[in-house]
């Protein structure tokens, strides 16, 4: 795993929703866990996922955040072709995930495949992000 | 009290709905299109709030819908209303259930492929299933899941693998649309409990039947208002039926139990058998249906 910015409390708390929202006992979600794959996430868990952490942390997190990120990708060439993420996607997805192995971003990746990345630390990362943001716009 | 979809406006009534001298309910809209309700969920709860006040002096309440996932699943609803929310998943649960050992009775006792083992009502009838020592092989992949069906003494095969390697399959998945039709073997029977439904397009199987899994019969002493004969027919119940987040409320208010059969994510089989027992006495019963319609035998 890539070296990411973390904070135990803040860990701790996002493996508490993911738990809570999936009916798991916190010690089954580990950080690295892919939400659908390890932890048998559904799609729809990922709302609830996100209304805990919105309501834990009072932050808004933004539907797509994670790919917005990753898909500004305008003024170098397409993020995707045929729902499939192109070179530039994939590697501008790596960036903006870098708790996710760069092995999981291999060619043929298609768009709608993106939640299967999403690991335990995607979120915990996500939240420091959107604090930090709120703190230097406080 | 269930709650839906209206086009536009604040929450309001629909219809009502109930059990002559039993329990009355009112079915109310949160009007937000799905998308709506997706992206803003604090508005969501804040509607489902304002619809359960406008309601008066009501004892239980029931989440129908996407209103049952989204907000913490009634857990949030729950800590901001005096009343127990349940979600309607014990009661889908139930129907599932039995509407199950009705098919295993009629085609004989056999292997059953359980798809969705990850969601709150595969996960319960899977518990339920093994208790009752049937035969299941369960869909969905993971440590989590292994770890589970492992405990229940349970094969776990990715979901596709699951519905081709049995002939009674039951559709639990929390969304729809997730099977290719193309694997399911010849004279199969799909019991679905998925909405929207488990198949994607595509060519069927021969002789594939395809069964509504969470259909309840309307109990005696239904009573519904002029609007409720229409919603029952709009909302897809159809006129001899009820779907579990309708029946579970009643259910809930009718028995006095101070607590919900169903909320959050985790279904338990007590809740579902507790659920059953309370329906039940109140002659209600799973409905084995093709749509609107009784499946014939």
């Amino acid at each position: 795993m890539s070296a990411i910015v973390t904070d135990p409390q803040i860990a701790a708390k996002v493996q508490n929703a993911i738990a809570e929202a999936l009916g798991l006992d916190d010690d089954e979600v580990e950080a690295d866990a892919r939400l659908m794959e390890d932890l048998g996430a559904e799609s729809l868990d990922f709302l609830d996922i996100v209304f805990r952490l919105e309501r834990t942390f009072n932050v808004k997190i933004p539907r797509g955040g994670i790919e917005a990120q990753a898909t500004n990708t305008e003024d170098e060439g397409p993020y995707e072709l045929d729902g499939v993420l192109t070179e530039l996607g994939r590697k501008r997805l790596a960036q903006a995930m870098p708790e996710v192995p760069a092995e999981d971003f291999k060619a043929g990746l298609k768009a709608s495949e993106i939640p299967t990345l999403f690991r335990v630390a995607t979120f915990t990362r996500l939240v420091i992000t959107l604090l930090e943001e709120k703190k230097k716009g406080a | 009290m269930a709650l839906g979809r209206q086009a536009v406006g604040r929450p309001g009534q629909i219809c009502k709905v109930g059990i002559k001298d039993v329990a009355h309910g009112v079915v109310v809209s949160v009007p937000l299109v799905p998308e709506e309700l997706l992206a803003d969920q604090e508005g969501a709860l804040q509607g489902m709030v304002q619809g359960v006040l406008a309601s008066g002096a009501v004892q239980a309440v029931g989440l129908g819908s996407l209103l049952s996932v989204v907000a913490g699943r009634g857990e949030s609803l729950a800590q901001r209303v005096s009343v127990p929310v349940t979600t309607g998943n014990a009661a889908t649960a139930w129907a599932a259930w039995r509407n199950l050992h009705q098919v295993l009775d009629e085609h004989g006792k056999q292997r059953v492929a359980l798809l969705g083992f990850s969601g709150g009502v595969g996960g319960v009838l899977a518990e339920l299933l093994a208790e009752d020592g049937v035969d299941v092989v369960l869909g969905g992949s993971g440590k989590v899941l292994e770890r589970r069906a492992k405990k229940l003494g349970f094969e776990l095969l990715p979901e596709e693998q699951a519905a081709a390697s049995a002939k009674v399959i039951v559709g639990a998945a929390t969304t729809g649309g997730t099977l290719d039709p193309s694997v399911l073997q010849d004279n199969s029977v799909l019991l679905d409990v998925a909405l929207p439904p488990t198949l994607k397009a595509g060519a069927r199987p021969s002789g594939l039947r395809v069964l509504a899994g969470e259909a309840v019969g309307l109990p005696p002493g239904w009573i519904r208002d002029g609007w409720g004969q229409l919603y029952h027919l709009f909302a897809g119940y159809g006129p001899w039926q009820l779907f579990a987040c309708l029946a579970e409320p009643l259910v809930l208010a009718a028995s006095g139990r101070d607590r919900p059969y169903a909320q959050g994510r985790k279904v338990y089989p007590q809740d579902v058998r507790d659920f059953g027992l309370a329906a039940e006495a109140l002659g209600m019963q799973p409905r084995l249906a093709r749509g609107w319609m009784q499946a014939p035998g």
